[in-house]
Order: structure tokens, then sequence, then C-alpha cells
């Protein structure tokens, strides 16, 4: 093994999409035989990075070099020429066919095809690996795992020297990951460089040569596996301590209940409390993947629970999502603001009225000038750029369009807020503004802050609860330095009172 | 090596994409030609010919204006759906169904005074026609079926429900064997505007053209469809009825559908006969996308087109043209125009690269 020169070497990747860095300056060596990985919550850049060396995506500057050369890779063929290959977490397999007809899709030996040749020679090939799988099933008879593994073998069969996984373990069981495992060693002892994608601290742990941790789509750590003592130390440099930026936070008065939450359960929630009052903020951490999402749609209404007692603006779970209308006085502010916050191809205007359509028209008319008023008054004080409510969604950059969202919807006067990841993808001034407009909105309101960024959560949060596994580890006061220091350890599921 | 790649535009195109328009139907007009050369036409005289034969005299604008008003009907419905991106190509069939549910009225009380029967028959065509619409969206919503094939099916149920009522229980006992009804007493004839042979389908016309257009901007309603067909997540997000608007606009698009079906068995034909179905209802969806959607503009492009049969007539006679060239051109022009409308969204960069 080669270990002078890395297989892969990446120099200086940056990637800009409108105004957000995806990749900034990004350099990363990755050699054959050992195991890679690269760490890092959703949209730190993990998979652009990931797009750019699989020939999705052409860099905007830096260069990439297979065995020391540089190459351009500007289509998947390119990146399939240097050797590198690409399991996705959605399998791109044809169902119909079998396992040994789907791993030589594409790559046909010849005109006529012998299915017994292909089927021993995937058979030969599948061993060598410690791939457990019959060549001869039909795919859509296999289970997530061995579906896993036929996309392996495709690209073995193509003599892929450096192998992506994208969060392979998404949707394996416990025992299919150790099968997995046991085969990314064995690649790697033969000579396979990998690139292991996870924001699982275990799996990275347990697995990884090296760790290289991404966050804002900048490299901010990269290390020897060996040198990690433990996953909190792990997860401590994941989320980052450093302050980014300081916000005034002046203490509230705290007033009414909003939310109540008492040992709800669904297929990931494991009996959540939480409690949150007007006028105070509860950040939730932890590692996407442990339930936050679970716990951001049932308190939107997205999701029924299967047990437990809720209590939203004093009401039941029920009632007050079986209103007819949407009534005011819960804002949802979700992650995925441009699939679900706003129509990309509507105007400001329109996209104000989405949620306040209510109390602009009467039951049959749309009163769209005293709406257009109103937008072009918020637009000016929110100073969304271009401070245009003519012109489309679509044109606003990311921060730009959150700053419409939280206008809109602040000027429904809610009273309880879900804000999630409400600074991810933004620029530092922008996320200084949305900090602002949350703490502002504090005087009329309780905000459930579920955030993977612990310098938000410190500088925002009043208290903060900490999810692993779909429960609540902890919930405590942003003072209590005590515990602050070990979020980490409980992001990763220790318990709060273990000894550290 | 030169190396092209498209970027999708910031700013949407303004007067250029006339521009673009105008140079699709030039693209679609010269393929014709070359088209009409293969066959030893004379290329610049038929295309002329078409033209002038179609908006050359007050004639022939007539005729289009008469064909215009079941193609807009038809297009307008078609046009409502495709904005919830429900894809709706049952028109012809539903436009069966409609001309099916006048006639029934028109065959049952044939002793009722105009003021009384020709509503009668509006509402029998719009209840039959709709309900034609509705089945594929309730379909859509219980069982996830798709629109597109069940619309497309039950526009063949809808023709041979038509045929079997001509040729069976409906047939006109003295139309010496032809499948036909009885013609329709006169009160159950849509009366002509002056002496013109227009007849008033055409101020029903602009009346829905402007109601589809109020609705679309100024009611809340037309505004949640607009939303959902932008972005059917964000809908519901903001809670808006999903199921509900499919199944309107279903409904309306199929019995606007019916009003073209009753319009043309009462004022066209003056009785129900197979020869009713001329594809109004495929040409619809050409209208509708030619249009991008827009009310007004579907009204223009229906002008268009029907100018477009009115002047395949002509070919057919003076140059033994086929009928079918006329669909052909239809096709080429939707093909040209909606290619076309890349160019609106994209911009496309030349590089050279080493």
């Amino acid at each position: 093994m080669s270990a002078s020169v890395p297989a892969v070497s990446l120099r200086g990747i940056t990637k800009v999409f409108g105004a957000v860095r995806a990749n900034n300056d990004i350099s990363l060596d990755i050699h054959a035989g050992r195991i890679k990985a690269l760490l890092g919550e959703n949209g730190a850049g993990k998979s652009t990075l990931m797009s750019i060396l699989a020939g999705h995506y052409l860099p905007d500057s830096g260069e990439i070099l297979i065995d020391g050369r540089p190459r351009s890779l500007r289509t998947t063929k390119d990146a399939i020429r240097a050797g590198i290959g690409m399991v996705y977490q959605h399998f791109m397999l044809v169902e119909a066919m079998t396992v040994a007809e789907n791993v030589f899709l594409g790559q046909e030996p010849g005109f006529f095809l012998s299915p017994r040749a292909m089927r021993e020679q995937v058979r030969t090939l599948a061993q060598g690996f410690g791939l457990d799988i019959d060549p001869a099933a039909r795919v859509a008879d296999l289970s997530m795992g061995e579906k896993q593994r036929v996309e392996i073998l495709k690209l073995l069969q193509r003599k892929s020297r450096i192998l992506i996984f994208d969060e392979p373990t998404a949707v394996l069981t416990p025992q299919e990951a150790e099968q997995l495992f046991a085969a990314l060693r064995s690649m790697a002892a033969q000579g396979k460089a990998i690139v292991y994608i996870s924001h699982k601290l275990g799996e990275v742990m347990a697995l990884a040569d090296e760790i290289a941790i991404l966050r804002r789509g900048e490299v901010v750590d990269e290390l020897p596996a060996a040198e990690v003592h433990s996953q909190s130390d792990l997860a401590r440099r994941m989320v980052g301590r450093e302050v980014l930026l300081e916000v005034r936070r002046e203490p509230m008065e705290l007033r009414q209940n909003v939310l109540r939450l008492q040992d709800v359960r669904t297929e990931t929630l494991k009996d959540v409390c939480l409690s949150l009052r007007q006028g105070e903020v509860l950040a939730v951490v932890g590692v996407a993947g442990n339930g936050q999402k679970d716990l951001v749609e049932v308190v939107c209404g997205l999701k029924e629970p299967k047990k437990g007692e809720i209590s939203v603006l004093g009401k039941t779970w029920q009632a007050f999502f079986s209103a007819p209308a949407w009534q005011g006085g819960l804002s949802y502010i979700p992650e995925d603001r441009m699939g679900l916050a706003v129509c990309r191809g509507m105007d400001l205007v329109d996209n104000f009225l989405l949620t306040t359509r209510q109390g602009y028209s009467s039951s049959v008319w749309l009163q769209r000038d005293k709406a257009r008023t109103v937008a072009q008054e918020l637009v000016r004080q929110f100073k969304v750029q271009p401070p245009d409510v003519t012109c489309q969604a679509r044109q606003l950059s990311g921060g730009n369009l959150q700053k419409l969202v939280l206008a809109r919807e602040f000027h429904r006067r809610p009273r309880l807020i879900v804000a999630e990841q409400p600074t991810q993808g933004l620029d530092v001034s922008a996320i200084e503004e949305v900090w602002t407009t949350l703490l502002a909105a504090r005087e009329e309101a309780g905000i459930l802050l579920v955030t993977g960024d612990l310098s938000e959560a410190l500088a925002l949060a009043d208290r903060i609860a900490v999810m692993y596994g779909g429960a609540i580890v902890d919930t405590f006061p942003t003072g209590d330095r005590e515990r602050v220091d070990r979020i980490g350890q409980m992001m990763a599921g220790m318990r709060p009172d273990a000894d550290h | 090596m030169l190396q092209i790649s498209t970027v999708r535009r910031q700013e949407p195109l303004g007067w250029g994409s006339c521009l673009v328009f105008f140079a699709a139907l030039a693209l679609a007009f010269t393929v014709s030609g070359v088209l009409l050369v293969m066959q030893d036409k004379p290329p610049f005289t038929a295309l002329w010919l078409l033209v002038y034969s179609a908006f050359g005299s007050s004639y022939a604008l007539e005729d289009c204006l008469i064909k215009a008003v079941p193609i807009f009907l038809c297009s307008l419905g078609v046009g409502l759906t495709f904005r919830l991106q429900i894809w709706n190509i049952g028109a012809e069939g539903q436009f069966a169904l409609g001309a099916i549910g006048a006639t029934w009225a028109a065959l049952t009380f044939p002793g009722w005074p105009w003021y009384t029967l020709l509503p009668t028959m509006l509402l029998c065509a719009s209840l039959t026609g709709s309900l034609w619409g509705a089945i594929p969206a309730v379909l859509r919503l219980k069982l996830r079926a798709n629109e597109i094939i069940v619309t497309l099916m039950l526009n063949y149920v809808g023709i041979l429900v038509l045929d079997y009522l001509v040729y069976g229980i409906w047939k006109d006992p003295g139309s010496f064997g032809f499948p036909m009804t009885s013609e329709f007493v006169p009160a159950a004839v849509v009366a002509r505007i002056g002496d013109t042979r227009l007849n008033w389908g055409l101020a029903l016309c602009l009346a829905v053209g402007v109601l589809m257009s109020v609705f679309l901007r100024s009611t809340r309603l037309g505004y949640e469809l607009r939303a959902c067909g932008e972005n059917v997540r964000a809908a519901r997000y903001a809670r808006m009825p999903y199921a509900k608007l499919v199944i309107l606009v279903m409904a309306v698009s199929g019995a606007l559908a019916g009003w073209a079906g009753f319009l043309e068995a009462s004022a066209t034909l003056g009785r129900l006969q197979p020869s009713i179905m001329s594809g109004y209802g495929y040409t619809a969806i050409v209208v509708a996308w030619l249009a991008n959607l827009n009310p007004f503009v579907i009204a223009v492009s229906s002008f268009l087109l029907a100018g477009l049969r009115v002047g395949m007539e002509s070919l057919q006679l003076d140059l033994q043209i086929p009928a079918a060239f006329g669909a052909i051109m239809e096709g080429l022009i939707l093909l040209a125009v909606l290619a076309g409308g890349f160019f609106s969204r994209y911009q496309l960069h030349l590089r050279r690269t080493r």
C-alpha cells in the first residue's frame, strides 16, 4: 500500500450555490487501504463534496488529484472511469432482475450473455469480500441489506478503487450493519479506499481509520481515529462550541404554558415529556436522526402520536388540529424552507398569503391589495432583498427567503413557534438577523428551537433538552455550565448522571 | 472544445418570449412546408392558402369563431386542471357526455319553451360532464389511480355510450338507418346572434372566460388552487384543501367540456350524431399548453387553432391534402412552442474549454 500518494486528493474545493457556500476551500486526502469517515450535521456539506467526487457537480474552484495526477470529473462517467464508485442511500437497482443481472447492468461482457458465467463471477466476487448473497435471487425479493450488497458488488465488478458510502446504515438492521462493517474492513484490507459518510458517532469510532469533521462547509477537524477518546469528544468536535456571534438575550417574564408533552410515543419517540411557556426558548439539541423530526411533526400536527398527552395552547392535540382552519397561534418554521414553506414560482405577496390568507379574505374573495400593502411593509421591516414584493420566491437567496418566512409567521402573532434548524445554510449576517428576530418573538410566544448547532442553542435558549434515541436525555437551564459541558456525552447517549 | 451549459433564468423573459413564440411558429411552418414538398405539393401556395382561407374573409372568420367556441370551453377546463398539476386529457369524453346530457333533456321535454328547455339542457350537460370528470378525480384520491390513464380510457367509454344511444334507443325512425337522433325542436336550439351564423354560445364563452380569470386572480379558492399547483407540499403545510380542489377542478373541467358538447349538439348540428366527435377535446390540450394556461391567451389560441381546422378544409378541397395533415401541423406547432418554452426559462452559456 502506497501511503505516500493518496488515492484521491481534494485540493481547495469550493462550491457555491446562490449565496450559500456548500463547500469552502476543502482539502482532503483519501488513502488506499483505509477507511475515512466524513462526519457532519445535515447541511454541513458532506453530500455536496461527495457529489463533486462522483462527477455530479463541478467545483467552482479547486482540483481533484487521482493517484497524484489532476483529473477533471465532468460527468459521472468520468468518475467511474477514475475508479470512483458511490453507494447511495436510495438504491438504483432493477427490481425485476436478478442480482447477477443487476451487477452486470451497463457493463455486460458482450452481446450474448451467459447467465451461469455471470452468476459464478458474482458469487466469486461476493465471497472474496465476505458479502453474503445469492446471485440468482430476484432483487425485488431481497432485504434492504442484501440490496445494498448488490450495489456494492456493482462497484466491485467495475473495479472501483475508491468507494463512497452515503449513510449506509440508515436503512439497515443492527445485524446487517455489523455484516456491512465486516465487508468494509475486508475491502479496505484488499486495498480499496473507503469514504464513509455518517453522523452516527458510534459507527464512525468503531470503523474509521481517519475522521474528517465538516461544519458549515468547511473541514473543521481532521484526525486519526485513534486520537478520539470518546464519543462525547467527537460530538463536541462535531457541533462546535466556538461562539460564532453573540446576541443580546434579555431575560423575559415567563407567562402561561403553550406546549406540554407527557409521555409521548411514536415509532421513534420514547416517552417524551417537555413543557414550554410564553417568553421562553427551549432548544432541542442532538445528533440528527434521534427523533427530532418526529417531535416536530407531532407538535405541528403533521403526525399523530401513538400514546401520551399533548396540550397545544391549552387545547388537546386532537382539538387543536381538528379545527377546520389553521386559526393561528402556532407557527412552524420548517427546515426545508424551499420545499415546504414557500411556493418558489409565486411572488412574495402570494407567498405571504400562504399561511395568512385567513386574515386577508372573506369566505370568497381574496383581499390581495390589502395583503400587498402589508407584505410590502414587512419586506421593508425585515430587510428582505430584493425589497420588491412582485419578484418570485425563487429569486431570493436562502437567508432572504428565511427572513420572508419569519416575517410572515411572526405577522400571524403566534404564541407557539416551532423553529427547525432556522439558520442552516445561512451566512453569518443572516444568522444574526434570524437570531435577533427569534429572540424578539419571545415577547408573545414560546419557542421550540430544534437545532443541530450547539452555538445556536447556547445563544438563544433559556433551557436545553438533549435528545438521543428518541428520548429526551436531560433538560437543564442554559446557565448550568456543568451540564452544558456534558452535552456531548448526552448526545452520544450517556446518562447525564453518569460519571465522566 | 466549445461547451454548452444551461442556466436557469433569474428574471422572467419579458417580450423575448413573444419572439421565441413566433420563432417556434416559424419552425413549425417550415417543417410543415418540408413535409408538403415531400408529398409533391407546392408548400408556399399551400401555406398561403391555409392562412388565407382561414382568416381571409368574413365568412371564414365566422367559421373560425364557431369552431373556436367548443375548443375554448374544453381548453379552459383542462387548463384549470393542469394548473393543479392534474392531467385531465378526458375533455373528449366529457364533451360526449355533455352532448348526451343535453340531448336527453331536448328529447325528453320537447314541449317546453326555450327559456326553460335551454337552461335545463345546459344543466344536464353540466351534470353529466362533471360526473365524467369527477370519476377520475375520486379514483385518484381514493385508489391513487393515475388520472391520465383513467381520463383517457373514459374518453373511449364516453364515445361508445354516445354511439350506443344514437345507433340504438335514440335513433330517429325516419333517418333511413343513419345513426342520429331526430332533429331537436326549435326551442332546443341555441339561437344565432343577429343575422350572423354565430350563436349565443360565444357570449357564454366570454362570460365564462372572464369569470375564470376573476376566480383565479381574486378569490381565495382560486389562490389556493394556484398555490397547490405550484407546490403541493407547501399547500399541505399551509393546510389547503387539496382533495377538495382536485374534485372541484375535475368537475368544473368536465362541466365546461359538457357545455361545449351541448352547444355543438344544439347549435351546430341540431341533433346528436357520431360526427359530433371531431377531436375538440384533444385540440383543447394543445391550446391550453400553447396559452400557458392563461384564460385570455387560451381564447386567442383557440381561435388560431380553429383557423387551422378551417384552413385545412380548403387544403383538402383545393390541393387534395389529407385532413390528417391538420393534426400533424397541430402537433408540430405544439412541440415547437413547448420546446421554445425551454428558452424562456433557461439561458444557454457557451464556454470555451481546453
